[in-house]
């Protein structure tokens, strides 16, 4: 990166310097904006997400630019009182989930709208090639929803990312697996089920590191097409393979089939343990009914954290009131994320974008000054939060709720 | 793996999607047959008629088996209406007819996908309650879905009507001359445009009753249609452009081979099952299956 | 004293050559990063939807699985760049040879194939293309590959802000097919295939020499095809199988000559110009809805304008269109 200042940089710097001293502070931070761009796809497949999105950091907007009695931070004030009230704004940007387009997307926000700071993109291959230009432009990109764990370990200095990666989910599964076999019920044989996309990909690797070196058998590996017309043959080597638990990594269009199609076949397995994504979705049990009874998954995020959270209530009423659902592990993430760019922007003083990068980079975010299980926000060298434990939630009627670790866990698992 | 109990399963799963593929594909070589138009906006007119059962059952709390002639005649007039106020213009091209038609079309399925979207949401859609929904049966181990069985019944019915009609009535009569000879039709005192559109609308009709049953057991979204219109577009070819019952039998072909690859190819790459069966074909009979 | 034809011949050269300067001089006046994005893709698909027309517009084949060539060329090159460290140039080369060969091999048989057989064929080819891709770790399967970029350099081929290296190297591609088909135009080929379109009998009398020729037109528009996959893996350094072989790709590169006149030598370029901008700027200004406003909108331009003028938008600009004797 280039540090030398041109004469005619410098001559920039010099003329904003005086123009900043001779306009009154107040007058420039009254009504002043600070905007970050937000990447989402809003058009095509994936267009629910990004709609859904944008409600998240509506609500996250609403908590920080106005007075709310929550324990978040930002909430209790209007705006950002370190910049002087200044609000915070989004504008968001529609990728189409391709990483060219993110990438026009992302400049466009930099270089046009001047936002300060980047949020996004729940594909992790947009997330790629966006945070490869605020990298260069110099403008920080906090990966909201991203989970792929090659994201963070590019050697960026402007990447940050609050929630887990694949790795960390995976862990949990794994950890609970441990916990039953302490318990007297070992796993023996696991199925996984994955989708042909990076997310399949990244989810899968992990479970199959993991699964050999805990010593259990994977009886089934099938690498699926995604948003296939059909999944019966696939289903049907699931069901030859009868492993005792089934591990699913699929999207909401593929997580619908594969349930239906489970049941058109006479297939149940004992257990399915899935790594989120479309089984977080209330649209999948709006689909399949009593089929989702006992469908375990990971998850960042679940409501009943509201239990001992008073502002997890609060903040899901807020979301619920825009979009009509309840918030889940994507929402909430989203949420999160927008809450810690807030707190750093704050942090910054100035609201620009290298001292918002220092700010996150020193971020300690208390975790129950979040709505999350987790025991603090703070990021390592590559820019990764390493203290967000994802939980295990269970299917309950018509909620999940979190059994595992024992913790945050308000019911006990139903498990043979 | 491959036991016979298993073989069973896939070629039984195999035949009824097949059979459905072949629904879906009937509506898109009729429409070719008669007037050299590949429909581009096929698997949006799909995800068209899925979406209308899912405002009737919200509106009329119908079973989408009952429903699905009312859709079927919806989509029948929406086939028309496309034919009279946008086909018809295609074909007057001097030049370019080929690409005229696909790129129209091509205009057409974005703006059916964007309607979609703006009308309902991108939200994915299901219908949780219907009398076949979740249901199977099963006989000596092998599983057969009822919504499935109903397609492949439902398919086996239309291809039956669909000849009946060709054969037998002055209509199905009318459409053969206008395939033979769409110049010559005038003269015998046929209007050439009131057949297109007839065949328009049958071609949308059959696609109607096809996504009427399918939105018993598939979700229901702006890009649903997609998947299905490629599978349609390598039936058509495959069973021979012009001839409906080719594509009968390729629509078979088709869901047999899919679920033959899936299990012994990688599942994520079963479709080249299904393409390298739809290139040996070609090479080998240049005019597909059945072509004319 | 210069027949017409030969005044006319002369005259294309004439406007390309002012075109060229004028798109030589743009950049200086824009400096907007994103509308520069916006010049670099417009070039680009110029020029792929150029190659595009020497096979599908001029050879009457018409392929809807290009995005089979386009994905060669991009992984062509990122591989032996990113697995042995051969630089882009050659790469671009070497997937440009070995797309046209790919061209060869599928055009020996698939030409045989009538009018839509032969289009349903392209596209299952850059299907199967793209399945293959999906499931080959080597190249990294669906998680794609990228491309280490650490400086400015043309040696590698990578530029970290700048657009203006690739802008022009887009222009040069765009400006070298646009020649190719220029010379194309009045050419033994050229004659060929004037010849199958309009007069099926005729051409059947010519026989092999048709077959040959379509065969070359496959190579070379696969040829150009792949090196345009090869800038636009350099160009955004991270490809991935759905963003180089998907079958949007392939219509998206037919796209700009059928809306500018499939067949002529400034159709695409001014497809290009016009599609390319309208799309992009649609989705950014109307698309951050989620409504779907900006598809409906996109559609249904690209309907209108394929059914009020079929011939494309450049019959609006020439008057007639002559085919030369």
């Amino acid at each position: 990166m280039n540090t030398k200042i041109t004469r005619r940089e410098a001559g920039a710097l010099v003329g904003a310097a005086l123009t900043g001293a001779f306009v009154p502070g107040a007058a420039r931070a009254q009504g002043r904006q600070i905007v970050i761009g937000g990447l989402y796809p809003l058009s095509g497949a994936n267009a629910q997400i990004g709609v859904d999105a944008k409600h998240a950091y509506d609500t996250a907007l609403d908590v920080i630019n106005n007075k709310h009695d929550l324990d978040l931070p930002l909430a209790k004030t209007e705006g950002l009182p370190n910049l002087g009230g200044a609000k915070l704004a989004m504008t968001f940007a529609d990728h189409q989930s391709d990483p060219q387009k993110g990438r026009a997307e992302a400049e466009r926000l930099i270089t046009q709208d001047k936002v300060v700071a980047l949020i996004g993109t729940y594909q992790s291959a947009v997330a790629n090639t966006a945070s490869v230009s605020a990298e260069r432009y110099s403008v920080p990109f906090l990966g909201a929803d991203t989970s792929s764990p090659t994201l963070n370990k590019r050697g960026l200095k402007f990447f940050f990312r609050a929630a887990p990666h694949d790795e960390f989910f995976t862990q949990t599964m794994f950890d609970f697996f441990d916990e039953m076999k302490k318990k007297g019920k070992p796993v023996e044989s696991i199925a996984l089920f994955y989708e042909d996309t990076i997310f399949g990909a990244d989810s899968s690797t992990v479970q199959r590191k993991l699964a050999k070196e805990k010593g259990i058998k994977i009886v089934a590996d099938i690498k699926y097409r995604s948003n296939s017309p059909s999944l019966t043959a696939e289903v049907q080597q699931l069901k030859a393979a009868n492993a005792q638990v089934l591990m699913p990594s699929s999207y909401t269009t593929d997580a619908i089939l594969l349930m239906k199609t489970m049941a058109e076949l006479g297939y149940k397995p004992p257990a399915i343990v899935a790594q989120d994504a479309g089984f977080s979705e209330q649209t999948l049990f709006n689909a399949i009914g009593a089929a989702g009874e006992g469908v375990m998954t990971r998850s960042t995020f679940s409501l009943d954290l509201g239990q001992k959270k008073p502002s997890v209530g609060k903040v899901n009423e807020l979301f619920k009131a825009r979009s009509g659902k309840d918030l889940n592990d994507l929402t909430a993430r989203q949420f999160t994320a927008a809450m810690v760019m807030a707190d750093a922007i704050n942090r910054s003083k100035t609201g620009e974008p290298q001292a918002i990068r220092d700010a996150l980079a020193a971020t300690e975010l208390p975790g129950d000054q979040t709505i999350m299980p987790w025991r603090r926000v703070k990021f390592d060298d590559t820019g990764q939060n390493n203290d967000c434990t994802p939980v295990l939630l269970q299917r309950r009627g018509d909620k999940y709720v979190t059994v595992f670790p024992a913790e945050y866990a308000v019911a006990d698992v139903a498990w043979s | 793996m491959a036991n016979a109990a298993t073989i069973a399963q896939i070629l039984m799963s195999g035949l009824l999607m097949g059979l459905i593929y072949a629904l879906i594909a009937a509506g898109l070589s009729l429409i070719f047959g008669l007037m050299d138009v590949v429909n581009f906006a096929h698997g949006e007119f799909l995800m068209t008629a899925m979406y209308a059962t899912f405002g009737l059952v919200v509106l009329l709390s119908l079973d989408p088996l009952v429903l699905s002639p009312i859709v079927a005649a919806i989509m029948f007039v929406v086939g028309a209406f496309c034919y009279r106020v946008i086909i018809v213009h295609a074909m007057c091209a001097r030049t370019n007819v080929g690409m005229v038609q696909v790129f129209a079309t091509f205009g057409l399925a974005i703006v059916i996908r964007g309607l979609a979207q703006f009308v309902f949401t991108p939200d994915y859609r299901s219908i949780p309650k219907s009398w076949l929904g979740g249901q199977t049966f099963s006989i000596f181990g092998v599983y057969m879905p009822a919504p499935q069985l109903a397609g492949a019944l439902a398919s086996l019915l239309a291809f039956g009507a669909l000849w009946l009609l060709m054969k037998r009535t002055d209509f199905g009569k009318a459409l053969e001359a206008t395939r033979e000879d769409a110049g010559a039709v005038g003269l015998v005192g046929i209007d050439r445009n009131r057949v297109f559109a007839m065949g328009w609308g049958l071609g949308a009709a059959l696609v109607g009753l096809a996504g009427a049953i399918l939105s018993i057991f598939y979700y229901i979204h702006p890009d649903v249609g997609g998947p299905f219109a490629l599978i349609a577009y390598v039936t058509v070819a495959l069973g021979g452009f012009g001839s409906v019952f080719g594509a009968l039998a390729a629509g078979v072909i088709v869901g047999i081979v899919e679920a033959i690859s899936a299990t012994v190819l990688q599942p994520s790459m079963k479709a080249i099952g299904i393409y390298a069966v739809y290139l040996l074909v070609v090479f080998l009979r240049p005019r597909g299956l059945f072509g004319h | 004293m210069a027949s017409a034809f030969e005044t006319r011949r002369r005259n294309q050269l004439i406007i390309a050559a002012a075109v060229v300067a004028v798109m030589i001089a743009l950049p200086l006046g824009v400096k907007d990063v994103y509308v520069q994005n916006i010049l670099v893709l417009t070039v680009m698909y110029a020029a792929l939807s150029q190659a595009w027309n020497i096979l599908s517009g001029y050879c009457g084949q018409i392929s809807l699985g290009h995005a089979l060539y386009f994905g060669i060329g991009a992984y062509a090159s990122t591989l032996l760049f990113v697995k042995f460290g051969i630089i882009p140039w050659f790469g671009m080369a070497a997937g440009g040879i070995f797309a046209a060969a790919i061209a060869l091999l599928v055009g020996w048989p698939c030409f045989r194939l009538g009018g839509h057989y032969f289009t349903i064929a392209t596209i299952v080819l850059a299907e199967i293309g793209l399945i293959l891709f999906l499931n080959w770790s080597y190249a990294g399967e669906a998680s794609g590959l990228q491309i280490p970029v650490s400086g400015d350099s043309w040696l590698t081929f990578t530029f970290l802000r700048s657009k203006l290296p690739y802008y022009y190297f887009a222009l040069g591609l765009a400006a070298v097919v646009w020649l190719v088909t220029y010379f194309i135009e009045d050419s033994k080929w050229g004659y060929y295939w004037r010849a199958v379109r309009e007069n099926t009998m005729a051409a059947q009398s010519l026989g092999v020499q048709v077959f040959r020729s379509k065969m070359a037109a496959a190579a070379l528009s696969a040829f150009f095809t792949a090196i345009g996959g090869s800038f636009y893996a350099q160009f955004v350094s991270y490809i991935d199988p759905d963003s180089v072989m998907v079958f949007q790709f392939s219509l998206l590169m037919a796209l700009p000559a059928v809306i500018g006149g499939i067949g002529t030598l400034w159709g695409p370029p001014l497809g290009a110009a016009i599609l390319i901008p309208f799309t992009e700027l649609t989705r950014s200004y109307m698309g951050g809805g989620g409504k779907g406003t900006d598809l409906i909108f996109y559609g249904a331009v690209i309907m209108i304008i394929a059914l009020a003028r079929p011939e494309g938008l450049l019959s609006l600009v020439t008057r007639t269109r002559h085919a030369p004797p």
